[in-house]
């Protein structure tokens, strides 16, 4: 049975007409795209949120791993312990200075304490640069 | 200009370029609108239907794995934007009385006597689209005007071929009877 007979066949298309489609009403196209337009924002800006929030922890992290090693890193004087870097850092003689503070500021802190300081210091350094990589498209 | 084909301004619009999704939406905005008006029976809520359908095709257009066509998986949303919202908002069952009687009402409007008879099925087709269900409303939709094939159907509505076929064959039936009565009901009113 061909399309024309089974159309012949069905009563119901005697009432329907295909033809009679309904057109969008005016402006829908461009109601929708307002919609369209704020939701690329909002996108966009989230996307540009997340990108910066990643600044501050990063920079927060190498700044950690700073403060770390450099409590480790000295204390590191086994034999089985030779990951290149290590035996490199411990040949170039270099050790961190002991600054002590508590002639200066009459106060008992802990010499590790200096580290941190220096490392809080350096986080600003570390934000700027981490700013400009992030925001280099604009 | 030319109609690119969807995938052409999809790859767009995941490039970046929003704006690409007005074609898009030019393209496909009639039968989204009357899928959607065919099964609440109400403009206003068919187009806000439509309009939510097509916010939600771009917001999950990243997820468009491009197994079925565009068309297809965008009808699949206003499927079913279009019945949940009828399901929230649960229409009034229509009496064989809120028809309209007097065939003389069509003439009127109309300049000639082939558009009023016109107007007259369709009005007797839209009525008895309101008596039956939303899920059947579709059905009839997107077979009889849209034109499409049980395959697409069942890609649209998730409902199995063969129960597409069943379901088909008793809306028709109930959508003939519903007719048939509005007719006799004419023939009484003018005997």
């Amino acid at each position: 049975m061909n399309k024309q007979e089974s159309y012949k066949k069905d009563p119901l298309r005697h009432y329907i007409n295909p033809e009679s489609i309904e057109r969008a009403p005016e402006g829908f196209t461009e109601r929708l795209m307002i919609n369209i337009k704020a939701e690329a924002l909002s996108q966009n800006s989230s996307v540009k949120l997340a990108k910066t929030s990643l600044v501050p922890f990063i920079s927060t992290a190498v700044i950690l791993i700073l403060v770390i090693a450099a409590f480790l890193i000295p204390g590191i004087q086994s034999e089985a312990f030779t990951l290149p870097g290590v035996e490199f850092l411990n040949n170039i003689k270099i050790s961190l200075p002991v600054i002590d503070i508590t002639n200066i500021f009459k106060l008992q802190l802990p010499v590790t304490l200096i580290y941190v300081l220096i490392g809080i210091l350096i986080l600003p350094l570390f934000d700027r640069v981490l700013d400009l990589f992030f925001h280099r498209e604009k | 200009m030319d109609y690119k084909g969807d995938i052409f301004y999809i790859e767009q619009i995941l490039a970046g370029n929003s704006n690409a999704f007005r074609y898009i939406v030019d393209r496909h905005k009639d039968k989204s609108y009357n899928l959607a008006l065919r099964i609440c029976g109400n403009h206003e809520e068919a187009e806000e239907i439509a309009q939510d359908s097509f916010l939600k095709a771009y917001r999950s257009l990243k997820s468009f794995k491009m197994r079925s066509s565009f068309a297809t998986w965008l009808y699949r949303i206003v499927y079913n934007s279009a019945i949940s919202s009828v399901r929230i908002k649960k229409k009034k069952i229509l009496s064989l009385e809120d028809f309209p009687a007097d065939a003389t009402d069509f003439i009127r409007s109309n300049s000639t006597e082939e558009e009023a008879e016109r107007e007259y099925r369709n009005s007797l087709i839209n009525f008895a689209l309101q008596k039956i269900n939303e899920e059947e409303r579709a059905l009839i939709s997107l077979y009889y005007y849209e034109e499409m094939s049980t395959e697409e159907i069942s890609d649209i509505t998730g409902i199995s071929k063969s129960n597409i076929k069943v379901k088909l064959f008793r809306t028709r039936q109930k959508m003939l009877e519903i007719i048939e009565k509005v007719e006799k009901k004419k023939l009484i009113y003018y005997e």
